[in-house]
């Protein structure tokens, strides 16, 4: 293990330590000469495991064969790769993991011979970058890109079909246009099924931002609105405030905002209907919350089904929606490690619980 | 009469005749001029041979070639284009696009809407508040440069 005297020099090796991304000095040799705190985070190894040994260490299995080449090639024609246009790599841990990094080099003449400093970034959570180690998280952003992508060829249907209608109507007959129609209306349900995955797709990659905030308080703002865009409905509504939890506040509103909005409409055929946010304690005593809602109620049986997505337990002709609000309360519940569930009968009104833990889960 | 030439930046073929016939549906009879990636809404913005500036752009975000956030950057750093009303339009609803389009200047974000009587009635109410209700800045028009 040689340590390289030119580089030994404090202001330079406090600069090196100072860089925030992960820096590896490799001799011409191929040998590691140098590596700063972030790198040994990042790879996992301690500096003295590193100096001295080929840079290959650090490389996948699969491309360490023609990593040597390519080394010879750069140290031969050395021009710097600035970070802007540094290459998409793949890094190998201690432990054999690996990780998507963005690499750029840049050649350093010493004394002791041409070094070269690269310069490495973790890539794994940038947005569309693939990486081998957190799947989950790259389907995630592929599904965000592709759900906005076919929104475009949707417009298409939706407006050709509206034209049709529109300057058509008469050529096309009252069977033409209720095919026509038929687009229109498929390709507006579309749009609402790919709204849910986009939402699903934010709230599964979203930071949570816990703080204190009251559900009871959040609950009454929300029954507000609505009542304020249908005035027509009297509803009875009982809240319970202050009730304090820590959550993501736009999250958890959206919760709320789920819930109610559940309740508002499945009370719709009532004149006497109430709905009612309140706190228990659930079988493990642990408290929980709910919304409480005397309306068409559900057949327990199917309970589990609830909040599976795009699931309904009514048709669309007596309760429109797309059978998303609530897998989607579900999927933000169990991000803040709560849980949900529900209880009702037909004909009796149901009754939605959520638990909050306070703390992200993964 | 100073110019009043509609700027429309959009690569999808659909997108760009559902939005000329909604223009001509709600009687907005400016001429609009259509570029398909933003290397050509450049070329065309900084053409120098006296071409009018338009008096709006409407500008979608993911293009060939040139970005529209890139489009916009350049549009902003130049004197000749630096005030033009810019109104993104765009399918995207990301958080960096919608910043991304403030920061760099876009007078407007709008996102499409996938219904098409909704995306009609956008671009009518686009036309009618950015080509008549506002007030135009002035010199823009053939004289500008």
């Amino acid at each position: 293990v040689t340590q390289l005297t030119p580089l030994a020099d404090d202001t330079f090796v406090a600069l090196l330590e100072a860089v925030p991304d992960a820096m590896v000095c490799i001799a011409a040799d191929g040998r590691i000469a140098l590596v700063n705190a972030q790198a040994e985070r990042l790879f996992g190894y301690e500096r003295t495991e590193l100096i001295g040994q080929p840079v290959e260490i650090l490389v996948p299995d699969a491309a360490r064969a023609g990593h040597a080449g390519h080394r010879a090639g750069y140290v031969a024609d050395p021009r710097p790769r600035p970070m802007g246009a540094g290459l998409l790599l793949a890094g190998r841990r201690r432990d054999a993991s690996t990780f998507t990094a963005e690499i750029s080099l840049s050649a350093i003449d010493t004394d002791e011979g041409t070094l070269v400093a690269a310069a490495i970034r973790d890539a794994s959570a940038w947005p569309g970058v693939k990486d081998p180690e957190r799947s989950g998280q790259s389907t995630e952003s592929f599904i965000y890109l592709v759900s906005h992508d076919l929104r475009a060829p949707l417009r298409a249907l939706s407006g050709y079909s509206e034209i049709l209608l529109d300057e058509y109507g008469g050529i096309l007959g009252e069977e033409g246009r209720g095919y026509a129609e038929r687009i229109v209306a498929a390709s507006e349900h579309m749009s609402r099924l790919i709204d849910y995955l986009l939402q699903h797709s934010r709230v599964s990659r979203a930071e949570l931002h816990v703080q204190p905030v009251d559900l009871g308080g959040e609950a009454a703002r929300i029954a507000a609105e609505l009542q304020r865009r249908e005035p027509d409905r009297r509803i009875c509504f009982t809240i319970e405030k202050p009730v304090q939890v820590l959550a993501d506040r736009r999250l958890i509103s959206t919760v709320l905002q789920n819930l109610l909005d559940n309740a508002w409409k499945f009370t719709s055929g009532r004149g006497d209907a109430s709905i009612e946010f309140g706190t228990a304690r659930s079988e493990d005593a642990a408290v929980c919350y709910y919304v409480r809602d005397n309306g068409a109620g559900f057949d327990s049986a199917y309970a589990g089904k609830l909040f599976q997505p795009f699931q309904r337990l009514h048709s669309a002709r007596d309760f429109p929606g797309t059978g998303t609000g609530l897998a989607s309360a579900r999927q933000i519940v169990e991000r803040h490690g709560g849980r949900v569930w529900a209880e009702g009968a037909v004909g009796a009104g149901a009754t939605f619980y959520f638990t909050v833990d306070g703390k992200e889960s993964a | 009469m100073t110019n009043r030439t509609i700027l429309l930046v959009e690569d999808n073929p659909d997108d760009e005749a559902l939005t000329l016939r909604a223009f001509k549906k709600s009687n907005i009879l400016n001429e609009v001029v259509v570029m398909r990636d933003g290397a050509e809404a450049l070329a065309y913005l900084f053409a120098g041979d006296g071409t009018p500036r338009p008096a709006l752009i409407l500008l979608d975000l993911n293009l060939p070639k040139v970005g529209g956030l890139e489009v916009l950057r350049k549009m902003r750093a130049d004197k000749r284009t630096r005030l033009i009303p810019v109104v993104v339009l765009t399918s995207s609803k990301l958080d960096e696009d919608v910043l991304g389009s403030y920061r760099n200047g876009a007078n407007a974000y709008v996102r499409k809407p996938v219904k098409y009587s909704d995306f009609a009635e956008a671009v009518r109410a686009l036309g009618a508040f950015w080509l008549l209700m506002n007030e135009p800045v002035p010199g823009i028009g053939p004289e500008s440069d």
